[in-house]
């Protein structure tokens, strides 16, 4: 099986494939499963780096604290180390404010690196800060960066009303480290997303390989390679391999009782026949005749359509192989004694292994009857050979060293009802019985002259393979 | 002549024994398989016309019986199952000839004629080769009891082997004995023969020597009474 088979089997529609139906389930789960992984990494992600920048914040603010004097009610901040919060605009800023009493903040002091600039400050903050003490946000600071910013309320010694310490910190390097981890997160989420589903599809297709095999296996049946389920299955599908086997076990006995009561229908009119055949055949008078030509209608008749019956009532080639060798040789053993008196000879060539496509009592009557006609008109000599062809056929040519028939009369004598031998022994019935069966089996008969003088036919029947 | 006639049906063995007595046969008759069986055990009938479908024994059992107890009688059987594969099962029961119903009186007795005159022909002794046996009176040879079943050409190489058993017999030498003028002599084709009949009597009976041909044996252990 090629590779594209199994894409179009996983990836058409989900509808009418258990592979692509159960690809397709395990490939949405995986995905809702990876999204939701993706998702909670990035945001854990950025969550730990804004809390690390958290703490900064609450650093400089206690810096802030430690630098700020009351003196008189005034506050002063004393200068502090770090020199991001010298330069100008550097992305380290600190404030001191304090509520204006009106539902505002009023700035004290500010870092010099804000260079005169203020931090915005948002209208709720005060509300917010009356009801907790501490709190953070984001906002756009000075030459628009995104700052983190953190307040937080203190009361200091030698000033009755409570001073808002706030920091700020240009949060951009978080913001475009945590979009680098998100990148690599999705693309390691997609290989590995796109690794799974290769490993469900290699999952699926072994697991689903009896199934496969067991197709083949029937399919080997129907064409005649062979005749049962035969390999073992996995518990799942054994029961399915069993039910098959079961089916074919009871074809066989349809088929089976049919004949069985179509060859006692046979038997039933068939005496009776004989008697009114025999007593008529005694006397000269005219409903003597009339009895005569109508016993052998009414046994032509019965011939015919009791083979029909049996024709339609046969599986086509279910398994059923039939080795041609010994068939012949049953023939020729029988038909060589019927016809001792004019010491006929068969002489049969046919490979072992060559099997006939079809039921053992189907090639007897093809091959008997062709066979009998032979003997019947050859002088010594009749010439059987078969062979397989490939392709799932072969030939069987049988020969005799008789007159043969005249060219108008080769179509003719297949036909039934046909009789070319209404003085030789038997019923003429035999050749249009071969063709009737051949062609149950999708195969041909044709005659000719033979070059032994008699008559030559020629059979196209189906082979079992292998 | 005396014909034995196994026939169920009322009307038809009427009718036979009529046709069959007129032709100058003394006729007994049969209506079960039965009766069939003991007359035929008794008595020195010439041929026998068996129909296949019987009351209480088959055709196919009675034949069967005979040809177990030795009997080798020439036997004909009527059937009214025209399938190949009856006619089949009635050959290896042992039958010399068939006829389907329904079929013409008169055919029936030149068949008869035919399988008496076969019967009476060829009069020389039962020839064996260790549990192999060939009579050649009926052409008919077993191997432990058991009847075996031959071409004509099987038949004939089989018995140009029992007849020279022990001794080492050329290929060129079966080819002019097994094959009339017409045939195309192909040495060949001899051991094809043999191989199908090593099939059937069993591989070790017939030895070959190389270069030489072949011979035919006794298996050791194997008695000439066996």
């Amino acid at each position: 099986m090629n590779w594209q088979v199994w894409a179009g089997r996983a990836f058409g529609r989900p509808g009418r494939s258990l592979t692509r139906r159960l690809i397709w389930l395990a490939s949405a789960w995986m995905a809702v499963a990876l999204v939701l992984t993706g998702w909670m990494l990035t945001s854990q992600y950025q969550e730990s780096a804004l809390r690390r920048m958290g703490y900064a914040l609450a650093e400089t603010i206690d810096e802030v604290v430690l630098a700020t004097t009351v003196v008189g009610g005034q506050v002063s901040v004393a200068e502090i180390q770090d020199s991001r919060t010298l330069r100008p605009l550097s992305g380290k800023y600190w404030v001191v404010a304090e509520f204006d009493g009106q539902g505002g903040m009023r700035i004290l002091e500010r870092s010099p690196s804000l260079a005169g600039e203020d931090l915005l400050i948002p209208r709720d903050m005060p509300a917010r800060l009356e009801r907790g003490r501490t709190l953070s946000y984001t906002a756009i600071g000075p030459v628009d960066r995104p700052l983190r910013i953190a307040a937080s309320v203190k009361v200091l010694p030698g000033r009755e009303r409570p001073l808002v310490f706030m920091a700020g910190m240009d949060r951009s390097d978080i913001d475009a480290d945590t979009r680098a981890f998100a990148t690599f997160t999705w693309i390691a989420l997609l290989i590995l997303g796109l690794g799974l589903v290769a490993a469900v599809f290699m999952q699926v297709q072994i697991g689903l390989r009896p199934l496969f095999l067991l197709r083949n296996e029937i399919a080997d049946v129907r064409k005649g390679r062979s005749g049962r389920i035969e390999r073992t299955y996995p518990l799942e599908i054994q029961p399915l391999a069993e039910q098959v086997n079961r089916l074919l076990d009871h074809n066989t006995e349809v088929v089976e009782r049919q004949r069985t009561h179509v060859g006692n229908l046979a038997h039933a009119l068939k005496t009776p026949l004989s008697v009114m055949l025999a007593e008529a055949e005694g006397r000269s008078d005219p409903l003597a005749e009339v009895v005569t030509r109508q016993s052998r209608v009414m046994k032509d008749q019965v011939d015919h359509h009791l083979r029909r019956a049996r024709a339609a009532a046969r599986a086509q080639g279910l398994g059923e192989r039939t080795p041609v060798a010994e068939v012949l040789d049953e023939m020729a053993v029988m038909l060589e004694r019927v016809f001792a008196s004019k010491d006929v000879e068969i002489d049969w060539r046919a490979p072992d292994d060559l099997m006939f496509r079809g039921e053992r009592q189907d090639l007897q009557e093809i091959l008997g009857n062709l066979i009998e006609n032979a003997c019947k008109w050859a002088k010594r000599r009749v010439r059987v050979s078969a062979g397989g062809t490939g392709l799932g056929q072969m030939v069987v040519v049988v020969e005799d060293d008789g007159p043969g028939l005249a060219e108008d009369q080769w179509e003719a004598a297949l036909k039934r009802g046909t009789r070319m031998d209404e003085d030789a022994p038997g019923s003429g019935l035999g050749l249009s019985i071969v063709d009737d069966l051949t062609r149950a089996y999708n195969g041909r008969v044709a005659l000719s002259r033979s070059e032994m003088g008699g008559l030559k036919a020629v059979l196209d029947l189906p082979a079992a393979e292998g | 002549m005396r014909v034995l006639l196994v026939e169920d049906d009322a009307d038809l063995s009427r009718q036979l024994k009529a046709a069959l007595g007129d032709a100058g046969y003394a006729v007994d008759h049969a209506p079960d398989g039965e009766e069939a069986h003991f007359l035929g055990d008794t008595e020195p009938y010439d041929v026998i016309v068996l129909d296949l479908g019987l009351p209480k024994v088959d055709g196919v059992s009675v034949l069967e019986r005979w040809r177990r107890e030795g009997k080798t009688t020439p036997v004909l059987i009527l059937t009214a199952r025209g399938a190949w594969s009856d006619k089949v099962a009635g050959f290896d029961a042992g039958a010399d000839d068939y006829l389907t119903k329904p079929f013409h009186t008169e055919e029936l007795l030149a068949r008869l004629r035919a399988l008496l005159r076969r019967s009476a022909g060829i009069a020389s002794a039962t020839l064996s080769c260790g549990g192999l046996r060939l009579d050649p009176r009926a052409a008919r040879a077993n191997v432990n009891g058991e009847p075996l079943r031959l071409t004509s050409l099987e038949y004939r190489l089989l018995h140009y082997l029992m007849m020279h058993q022990g001794r080492v017999i050329s290929r060129t030498e079966l080819v002019e004995h097994l094959y009339d003028q017409d045939f195309d002599r192909d040495s060949n084709t001899i051991e094809v023969f043999v191989g199908r009949l090593r099939k059937k009597i069993g591989a070790d009976r017939i030895e070959t020597v190389r270069g030489l041909g072949y011979r035919l044996t006794a298996l050791p252990g194997e008695s000439e009474a066996a």
